[in-house]
This record gives C-alpha cells, sequence and structure tokens, in this order.
C-alpha cells in the first residue's frame, strides 16, 4: 500500500504516462477510428484483424486508452494531495527563519544598519512592506525580531487548482460516457415526435433552409415546440449555433433532407414541329394526366433527385441531394403504354424517347417540390456541467501559477547600541527578476529613511 | 486599393524588414536591426489595416479560410514579436523570426489558397469564431517566439562548447522561451482548448469528439505541459528544455496545417 502510494505520488510516472498518452494519441489520429471491419480490411489487409483486437480502430474509447487515462488521472491525484498538504502547513505555520546564514545564502538579500531602536525599525519595515502589499508575520526573542513578509501566497496553490479542475474535467467525461446519450429525430412539417428518456414531445412548426446570393446555404432554421402533457410549452428557433435546451435535452440542427418518395413535379411539354404547341403539367408521382388536345396521357413512374448510373448499369440515386434530378415519364394511348424517357432538371437537351412510334414531343423537368424534413440531434449530457466547472478551475489555476507568482521576504532584526541591523533575504519561485527589483526599491527605500 | 494591395505592401515591408535585419546580422551594425525593427512595425501597422478591411468587406472575422488564417497568423506573429522584443532586446531573434513571418505571407499569398471571401457557412456563424480563433493563434504567436529563442539557444550552446563566442546569453534566450511559453500557454488552453469546447458544444452536440484537430490540439498540449512540469518540478533547463519547445511549436504547426491535409475530421475549415 505504502508502496503503491509512492509510486503514484512520483512526477516521474506523471511525466512516462503522459508520454505514452500523447503517443496513444497520435496513433489513434493515423488510423481512421470507428470504421467497419471491412473497411479496415480493404485498407490494411490482414493486419486489420490485429488492429482491432488490440483496440486501436477505436482507440480512445478502449480499455487499455481508458485505463492509462484513470492511472493518470490517479496520479494526479496523488501527486497534488502529496503536496497540498505539506504547502498548506507552510502557508498557515510559516517557519520563520532564525539562522543569518542562511539569508546570506540566498540569492536576492541585502543588510543594512539603522540608527533606530528595534520597535522603530519593525514599524518602519511593516510601514514599507505593507505599501507593497506584503503582509508581515513576526516573533521576538532577546534582542532579535524574526519576521516574514508574504504576499500572493495563493499563487503558490495555482498548479492544485489546475489539477483540481483536470480532474473534474475528467469525472465530466466518464459521466458523459456512461450517463449522456444522443439521438436524432426526423421531422417533417407538423410531425410531433416524442424524444427519448423524456416526458415530453417535440414539434417541427416549420423548416427552412435560406441562402446567400451566390447559392450557397447561409442556415437552416427549424421551428421547434415543446409539447408538454399535450399542451405546447415553448417554442424557439433552432439554428446551427443556436440549439434548443429545455430541462437538460439540448436540441441541435444537424442535418435536413427532402421526402422524395412523392414529389409533386412541373413538367413541360412542347412540340418540334409546331412552336406554338406548349403544355404546362403539374403532377404527383403515379398521377396519369393528359395532354391538351391530344389523343395522349403522360405519368412519372420514378423520381430519382440525384440521377447516376452505377458500376452494375443500374439507374440509382447518388444522395438525396437534388443535386441532378430525373423523372421517368411515361405516355400512354388507350392504357397501352407508347413511350417512355428520362428527362433531366439540369439537362434539358439530353432526352432519348424509347418508342416504337415516331414521338413528336420534347420534355422538360420544369420543377419539383418535395416535403422538406429536418434532422434534429438531441443530446443530454449530464456531464457537460462537470466539464465547465473544471475549465473554470483549469483557467483560474493557470492565472494563479503564472500570473500570481507567491514572494516571501525573510528578515532578521539585531538591536544593538540604539542601532538596528536589518538582514533581507526574498524567495521567489517564478519571475525572479521582477522580484529582484521590487526587493532593492523597499531595501532602497529604507535606506534613504531617517 | 483593396484589401489585397494593403497585403502585398505589408508583404514587401516584411520582406525589407527581414533584409534589414539580415543585414545587422551579417554586419553586426546595431543601426540595421533598429530600422529592420521600425519597418516590421510599419508593417504592422499596414497588416492591420489589411486585416481590418477585411473585416469590414466581408462582415466577418478575418480568418475563416486558410489563406484568412495564415495572415492573421502572421499578423499575430509580429505583434508578439514587437512585444517580445521590446521588453526583451533580443535583436538577434529578428532575422530568423522574419524568416518564419515571411514563410507565412508566401503560404498565404500561395495560388493554392483561395483568397476570395466567401459567405460564413453556417457552422462558423458565432461570435466563439472570434474567441477560438483568435486567442488560440495569440498563444500559437507566443510558441513561435519561444520556438525561434530555443533554436538560438540550441545553436549558442553548441558554439559556446566549441569556443565561439556569441553576443546573446544563453541563459537568456531560456528564459525569454520560458517566459512566452508562460503567455502562450494559458492562452493557447484557454482558446484552443477552453473555447473550443464551448463552441464545439454549441455547433456540434458534443464538447468533445476525438476528431484529428481536437487530439492533435491536445497533443500539443500534452507537449506543453511536459515542458512546464519537467522544468518546474524536475528541474530541467536548458538544452532539453529547448527541445521540448521545438517539439511543442512543430505540433501546434501540425495542429494548424497537417490535419487539414493530411488528415479527415469534423474541423474543415482552416
Amino acid at each position: 500500500m505504502k508502496f503503491l502510494f509512492k509510486f503514484f505520488s512520483s512526477v516521474k510516472l506523471a511525466i512516462v504516462l503522459l508520454i505514452i498518452i500523447t503517443l496513444a494519441s497520435i496513433l489513434g489520429t493515423l488510423i481512421p477510428q470507428q470504421r467497419s471491419l471491412d473497411e479496415y480490411v480493404v485498407r490494411y489487409g490482414q493486419t486489420a484483424y490485429l488492429l482491432a483486437f488490440l483496440g486501436f480502430t477505436k482507440l480512445y474509447h478502449s480499455l487499455w486508452f481508458i485505463s492509462l487515462l484513470s492511472l493518470f488521472s490517479l496520479n494526479i491525484l496523488i501527486c497534488t494531495l502529496t503536496r497540498f498538504f505539506s504547502k498548506l502547513r507552510k502557508s498557515f505555520q510559516p517557519k520563520l527563519e532564525i539562522e543569518e546564514k542562511k539569508l546570506c545564502a540566498l540569492k536576492i538579500k541585502d543588510n543594512l544598519i539603522k540608527n533606530w531602536n528595534l520597535v522603530k525599525t519593525q514599524e518602519e519595515l511593516k510601514k514599507e512592506l505593507s505599501s507593497h502589499h506584503f503582509r508581515l508575520k513576526g516573533e521576538v526573542k532577546e534582542n532579535r525580531t524574526f519576521l516574514l513578509a508574504r504576499k500572493k501566497t495563493l499563487g503558490l496553490f495555482g498548479n492544485d487548482v489546475v489539477h483540481l479542475g483536470l480532474l473534474i474535467i475528467l469525472a465530466g467525461g466518464i459521466i458523459s460516457g456512461l450517463a449522456g446519450f444522443r439521438d436524432n429525430l426526423t421531422l417533417s412539417e407538423g410531425q410531433i415526435l416524442p424524444v427519448l428518456k423524456a416526458d415530453f414531445k417535440i414539434r417541427l412548426d416549420k423548416f427552412e433552409t435560406e441562402y446567400y446570393p451566390n447559392g450557397s446555404v447561409r442556415d437552416w432554421k427549424s421551428t421547434l415546440t415543446v409539447i408538454e402533457n399535450g399542451k405546447p410549452h415553448l417554442s424557439k428557433i433552432v439554428e446551427v449555433n443556436h440549439p434548443l435546451s429545455f430541462k437538460g435535452f439540448v436540441f441541435y440542427q444537424s442535418s435536413y433532407g427532402w421526402n422524395w418518395t412523392n414529389p409533386s413535379l412541373e413538367i413541360w411539354v412542347e412540340k418540334i414541329n409546331d412552336e406554338s404547341f406548349l403544355n404546362k403539367i403539374e403532377l404527383n408521382l403515379g398521377e396519369k394526366v393528359g395532354l391538351e388536345g391530344e389523343n395522349i396521357q403522360i405519368s412519372v413512374s420514378h423520381f430519382i433527385p440525384d440521377f447516376v448510373i452505377n458500376e452494375k448499369n443500374e439507374i440509382t440515386t447518388r444522395s438525396l441531394q437534388p443535386n441532378n434530378p430525373a423523372a421517368f415519364i411515361e405516355g400512354w394511348q388507350e392504357n397501352e403504354k407508347i413511350f417512355s424517357v428520362w428527362i433531366f432538371a439540369k439537362f434539358p437537351d439530353f432526352t432519348r424517347i424509347k418508342s416504337e412510334k415516331e414521338i413528336d414531343f420534347t420534355f422538360e423537368l420544369k420543377d419539383f417540390k418535395a416535403d422538406q424534413f429536418s434532422v434534429i440531434q438531441v443530446a443530454k449530457d449530464p456531464g457537460v456541467n462537470f466539464i465547465w466547472v473544471g475549465c473554470s478551475f483549469l483557467m483560474i489555476g493557470l492565472v494563479l501559477a503564472f500570473y500570481w507568482p507567491p514572494r516571501e521576504i525573510k528578515i532578521i532584526l539585531k538591536e544593538r547600541q540604539g542601532k538596528t541591523e536589518i538582514i533581507a533575504g526574498g524567495i521567489a519561485s517564478k519571475n525572479r527578476e521582477v522580484f529582484q527589483s521590487e526587493f532593492e526599491k523597499i531595501m532602497t527605500s529604507l535606506r534613504r529613511l531617517k | 486599393m483593396n484589401e489585397s494591395t494593403f497585403f502585398i505592401i505589408t508583404f514587401v515591408f516584411y520582406i525589407i524588414s527581414a533584409f534589414f535585419y539580415f543585414s545587422f546580422l551579417f554586419s553586426k551594425r546595431e543601426n540595421f536591426a533598429k530600422t529592420g525593427f521600425r519597418i516590421a512595425f510599419l508593417g504592422l501597422l499596414i497588416h492591420t489595416l489589411a486585416l481590418i478591411w477585411r473585416t469590414v468587406e466581408s462582415g466577418h472575422a478575418p480568418f475563416t479560410n486558410m489563406y484568412e488564417s495564415l495572415s492573421f497568423f502572421a499578423w499575430a506573429s509580429i505583434l508578439v514579436y514587437v512585444i517580445i522584443e521590446g521588453k526583451f532586446r533580443i535583436r538577434k531573434a529578428g532575422p530568423y523570426f522574419m524568416l518564419i513571418v515571411i514563410a507565412l505571407m508566401a503560404l498565404a499569398s500561395s495560388p493554392l489558397m483561395p483568397k476570395e471571401a466567401t459567405p460564413l457557412v453556417p457552422a462558423l456563424q458565432s461570435y466563439w469564431l472570434w474567441l477560438h480563433v483568435a486567442v488560440t493563434l495569440l498563444g500559437e504567436a507566443f510558441f513561435a517566439v519561444a520556438f525561434i529563442t530555443s533554436i538560438m539557444y540550441l545553436v549558442a550552446e553548441s558554439k559556446k562548447r566549441r569556443g565561439v563566442k556569441t553576443g546573446l546569453s544563453s541563459e537568456k534566450l531560456d528564459s525569454i522561451s520560458y517566459r512566452c511559453i508562460a503567455i502562450g500557454f494559458p492562452l493557447f488552453t484557454l482558446g484552443g482548448l477552453v473555447f473550443g469546447m464551448i463552441w464545439a458544444y454549441k455547433a456540434w452536440g458534443g464538447y468533445w469528439s476525438w476528431d484529428a484537430k481536437e487530439v492533435w490540439s491536445l497533443i500539443t498540449w500534452f507537449v506543453f505541459a511536459l515542458y512546464l512540469h519537467t522544468r518546474l518540478v524536475m528541474g530541467w533547463k536548458a538544452r532539453r528544455s529547448a527541445y521540448i519547445a521545438i517539439i511543442g511549436f512543430l505540433a501546434a504547426i501540425f495542429t494548424y496545417f497537417g490535419v487539414n491535409y493530411l488528415l479527415a475530421g469534423l474541423h474543415s475549415y482552416a
């Protein structure tokens, strides 16, 4: 037990662990994480099985990486605690320096003799040091006085505060991992969906995409309403960077898309040999519409948002974005199919009508409308507050450690024949040059005093 | 006149400044260094105007793509250098530091970097863009100075061992490296990690997702944590400290560029 404690209180261990964790983290960025085993086999061949076995394919969630982090946390905790208590003792029950030799061995030191008695010297010193915000503590023994002037003592604990912050952040991470969850809600306008593990529902009132003049997306906005006990409770427009928070659940604008199963289409029919002929047809999938003045009906049997022909020579869609919308049109005469054709919204001239008869028509896919849906990510993360508290400690600790350097001046006063000798030594672990000039300033103004 | 004219004028100023600094290095005439410093300072002022111009023209923070962020990083580096030079008088670092700045400016003006200001994608429309990027890059600019002084330290030490006299005391270089890291580390922690986590939570729904950029900024942070612990607790100084500072800056630079071009991830803006 004692051995273990000693083992974990070592800074060397912390450094070794830090290096190992760093190397492991680097490895995790070189191997793509969280992919399927097939993908790894394609990439690495037989090695893939070894990588998966070692947990390198989901490294940051692997048992060994988490164990490393846990060891590191334990190490930080014990390192901090062992040093914290001795520092605490030192700052509440400071030892006064009674040996002149030790003061003279310090790098920052000075001594001078004043024509004052001990009491007067003490008063003057106190005045001078408090004007520099030092606090004084003293002890009188016979004809000597031992003084300790300190300031910014809190700076001693900067690194403890940093380490506490880190431990809180790590704890927050564990809580997030164990108790946090995420889910996606795919909502069409007007749709209401229950929220997993919550006693309320979410309704999408409106979804819109805003564009910049150059056509790129400016923003996605989903108007969400929280429905509690069947009644609307509150509404908010959720955008990227502006989530909705309610009862510990946070709703993010995550993605969007179209429901392409039943789009409404606008098709323009023209005749090659008759320029005055123009028929604008609006129809849904599967619906038959007659052409005006012709004994022909047309229908659309397929709509594909992002038309592509794959390597197996099949027609399919590359994505759910309307990048290359195409409609398959069929022409009918008395329930007999007389022609069929793919038409493309972006390539109106690219049409090849399949037919046994001569067909005089051209078709253009002028417009297509489909219901849009919005994908809202729901997250509940009870660890997140720990993270913010931990981050605050981290920053406060860093500022204390670097910009609130503790300073100590130890002084011995010796009275001899109505005169008093002042022997002073300064201690600063950081920013020594700045402290040295402050120390010199104090001593100079003491010298000037009559 | 437009933003790119200002950018080019700035670039020219930095090159002239570097020229004077190098003349100082070879001729040892202090006046050259002074002139170099003044020209770099003028360049900084014009650069500031260029950034303000860009901000007004595009309506958003001047670091939303690689060109903009490189230019901003060069600006932050010069700013930090001017401060450090003013405080510690490390003229000899000037020529080397100007080389880094010129490299950044040259990368920014390379034809591979699209320069036109594009409207902000939804994920970047947040005031956290200002806080996260500006504070992080400012912290990294301090790391850049520490990088230069650490290299100079190593060079000075090896010269000393060979018995060659150098003008700058190596203790001073070591102490300046530490001072820069003592400023850069809290800034990097605040901007890169803390603000980054807050923004990720607001925009992506999770404060940490082990994305390549996140991991690499953590690695950078680890390296500087290592620097501080070996130095402050174990009393490492001098050579070993200098090596860690150099590795730390290289990690920061890899986080900044390498991740975007070599590794895939969420953080695909700049």
